[in-house]
């Protein structure tokens, strides 16, 4: 565990022969071994399952091909590739793992979770004998996750060693034998999960004590403030009320695939709403785009920050002035001097850390360029904060920062509603939770009736 | 070193490739280095130019403009036929218009019917071609309006009025593309068309902008070829789509979009100006002078290229700034 630039990936890179070091010795199985290029590691039984393991598969190539696309000169026949042979071969690697798919696929089609276990496939179809996967679970819902977690244990039974590497406590200590947590590149903890507490590792990553993760702290009000009656939005969730007063964080649990996300995309216009109404502060309001939301004081922040988020390539503050430009133009020029001093209030108000507001937004860390994000919406004041997964790939102390955020953003009166799969942030940051499964509000839940174990249950409970 | 988003960057580097190409021209012909021929190199430069300033904008939103030669030819040929019976500013109002018209249609294609750039403006190229040749049924148009002669041919203060037009333009759309409100939209539409949408920015009336521009500029460029030559050469734009890009990408716009600046572009255009000039005062031949062309802007790209790349292995290596964020005193 550590967090983003603890060394985590650096150190991923050496032990894969992608880095070479600069000191110090690998040692396998009591051998000393110098790895001068990947091959030269996956020769000696190391594989990686990388974050964006989907940059290793190639999407229109059928399952088969991708599994043995390093066998295809030779193993299926040397001119013409057997492909009846290759895909029972495949079928059978597929199967344990347990992935039961048609190997004639385009792997385009395939879900995130298959596709990932497509990439174990790959990785042990030969003797393997350290398994090393990054973050496997930021892509994955509750159900494919756990799946992950079997396939993980029966291969550490297997005899395969594993490292794991994970922003998310729990599943350290569910799974692992030993916590080893990295920060400024040095080793800031190595203990077995027996003898520590979650704040422990928070202490040992953040390097200083985050008494307050979660600091929520102020109590909602009950005026209402923003109004969803029956809305419906064809193919994603169906009459769905909520009421979110001012200064109240208004959580919506689920797993992927539950319409969850799609609550806060229709409320900004970006999805067409097919029935039911929005009201904010007792008006109704007719979105039809992102625009129209914008004007009417409500914010929105994207769960996928650089596919639709950041324009990474431009500057700190052009991206958080991205929602504001009009303020800062007269007669269609930009005052670039508010509009740098604006961001640069931000900047300082949100505590993130750039040399400057003209750094290219592209050159910061996960967590700061999830806080440019926010503080776009921050700089306009809105009166309606909708958020998707906010702190996703966001290591500790940012995701702190995060909450804090929220919680002043309330305190001046803003709705939050707040759409999550981290369970812990659902429950303690959120004053109530509203469960939604196969796009309908199966329940909602506040005060001791508000666990993760109640969101879970709810989430999941099989049809009747 | 964190890299930050400025002018003094990229699109400047064709500043050198220009100093080293003068450089070696200097040194190879006494011709080179004199007031009439320096001149007679941007004045042949003006009409790229002009298209160049154009496809910027659309290369920075990441699209292209394939059609920009065959609306110049088309611009030029309108405004030589209305010449013929009405009046200088009616005939300069009609070519302007056909620019922009054409490029409005670019733009609606592009964002209406959600057609790759590279395909509509393809087609576009083809029709508006094929239109200029059944207008005039292949023949040049001769103009006689002395006041429209004069953009091509009048020398305010010892310079030629395309020259005069030229840098007008480039100052106008210069400053239009990096202070205008408009102007920073291109930027971050180009970056990411998703983050401006989600972020209230009226992405598909920017791009449909760009366009028009591009079509408005390639028709001045059409005025200026018919006035310095008095005639529409119906087939004058065939192959300047092809020099336009090549000025933007020397320039150090990036073709991925987001990146670059009209006074790179203006630099890249002045670089095959002067170019293909030395290589006529060194009696090249012409069939080897494309070949020349076709070398030089490899060489740009890849120059472009390679300089970033190390650049940014060497900001990358310690990385300082993917490091946690360890709690800043203000928490």
């Amino acid at each position: 565990m550590g967090e983003n630039g603890a060394g985590k990936s650096t150190l991923t890179r050496v032990i894969s022969g992608a880095h070479q070091p600069n000191a110090g010795v690998l040692i396998i199985d009591g051998d000393e071994v110098r790895f001068n290029k990947p091959q030269d590691a996956m020769a000696a039984g190391i594989r990686v399952i990388y974050q964006e393991f989907r940059q290793n598969l190639f999407p229109h190539l059928d399952v088969a091909q991708n599994l043995f696309v390093l066998d295809l000169g030779g193993r299926f026949g040397r001119l013409f590739v057997r492909r009846g042979a290759m895909r029972e071969a495949a079928k059978e690697l597929l199967l344990s793992v347990g992935l039961d798919v048609d190997t004639a696929r385009e792997v385009a089609s395939l879900s995130v979770a298959e596709q990932q276990q497509l990439e174990i496939a790959k990785a042990i179809s030969e003797d393997v004998k350290l398994l090393i996967l990054d973050e496997p679970t930021a892509a994955l819902d509750e159900t494919e996750s756990g799946f992950l977690f079997e396939q993980v244990r029966r291969l550490r039974d297997e005899g395969v060693a594993i490292v794991y590497i994970t922003h998310r406590l729990k599943e350290a200590f569910d799974l692992a034998d030993h916590v080893v947590v990295l920060r400024d590149g040095k080793v800031a903890m190595d203990e077995s999960p027996d003898v520590l507490t979650e704040a422990d590792v928070v202490t040992a990553m953040a390097g200083r004590t985050v008494e307050d993760l979660y600091p929520r702290h102020t109590q909602p009000t009950d005026r209402p403030r923003l109004e969803l009656t029956d809305v419906s939005v064809a193919g994603a969730f169906e009459s769905l009320s909520i009421t979110v007063h001012a200064g109240e964080v208004v959580g919506i649990g689920g797993v992927a695939g539950s319409g969850k996300g799609e609550v806060p995309r229709a409320v900004f216009g970006l999805r067409r709403r097919t029935g039911g109404s929005v009201q904010l502060d007792g008006k109704t309001l007719d979105i039809r785009s992102p625009r129209d939301a914008i004007d009417a004081g409500i914010a929105y922040v994207t769960p996928d920050r650089q596919a639709e988020g950041l324009a990474l390539g431009q500057s700190v503050g052009d991206n958080i002035t991205l929602a504001s430009l009009p303020e800062f133009t007269s007669a269609g020029w930009v005052a670039r001097g508010s509009q740098r001093a604006a961001a640069a209030k931000i900047v300082e108000q949100l505590g993130i850390r750039t040399s400057s507001v003209d750094a290219e937004a592209g050159q910061l860390s996960g967590g700061n360029q999830q806080k440019v994000l926010l503080g776009r919406w921050v700089l306009r004041d809105p009166t309606v904060l909708l958020m998707d997964e906010p702190t996703r790939g966001v290591d500790v102390a940012a995701k702190a920062d995060i909450y804090k955020i929220i919680d002043e953003q309330t305190r001046e009166g803003a709705a939050v509603l707040l759409v999550s799969s981290d369970l812990p942030e659902l429950v303690a940051m959120c004053d109530r939770v509203i469960v939604v499964r196969h796009g309908r509000a199966v329940a909602e839940l506040t005060g001791e009736a508000l666990s993760e174990q109640s969101v879970l249950e709810h989430a999941l409970e099989s049809e009747s | 070193m964190t890299r930050t988003v400025g002018l003094l960057g990229r699109e400047l580097r064709a500043i050198w490739m220009l100093l080293l190409v003068a450089i070696v021209l200097f040194i190879a012909t006494p011709d080179f280095l004199t007031t009439g021929n320096l001149l007679n190199v941007v004045l042949a430069a003006a009409t790229t130019a002009l298209l160049a300033a154009g496809q910027t904008f659309v290369i920075i939103l990441a699209e292209i403009d394939l059609s920009v030669g065959a609306i110049m030819g088309l611009a030029g040929v309108a405004v030589a036929i209305v010449l013929k019976d009405h009046g200088f500013l009616t005939a300069l109002l009609v070519g302007l218009l056909v620019g922009a018209l054409a490029g409005l249609i670019n733009g609606l294609l592009v964002t209406k019917t959600r057609m790759p750039s590279f395909i509509a403006t393809l087609a576009m190229m083809s029709v508006l071609a094929g239109l200029t040749l059944r207008i005039t049924e292949g023949n040049p148009v001769a103009v006689n309006n002395d006041s429209f002669l004069a953009i091509g041919q009048a020398k305010p203060l010892g310079v030629p009025a395309p020259i005069w037009i030229m840098v007008a333009g480039f100052l106008v759309f210069g400053f239009l593309l990096a202070r205008s409100q408009f102007g920073r939209y291109v930027y971050a539409v180009g970056d990411n068309a998703e983050a401006a949408r989600l972020s209230g920015i009226p992405v598909d009336r920017v791009k449909i902008l760009a366009f028009v521009i591009s079509g408005v500029l390639s028709a001045v460029g059409g005025f200026i070829l018919t006035a310095r030559l008095g005639t529409a050469q119906p087939t004058a734009g065939a192959g300047m789509e092809l020099a336009a890009i090549a000025a933007v990408i020397i320039g150090g716009t990036s073709l991925a979009g987001g990146r670059g600046a009209l006074i790179g572009t203006a630099i890249g255009a002045v670089l095959l100006g002067t170019i293909d000039n030395g290589l006529n005062l060194l009696n090249v031949s012409p069939f080897l002078q494309d070949v020349v062309k076709g070398l030089v802007i490899l060489f740009a790209v890849f120059i472009d290229r390679n300089s970033g790349a190390l650049s940014r292995a060497a900001a990358h290596i310690p990385r300082p700034h993917s490091r946690g964020t360890v709690p800043s005193s203000t928490n």
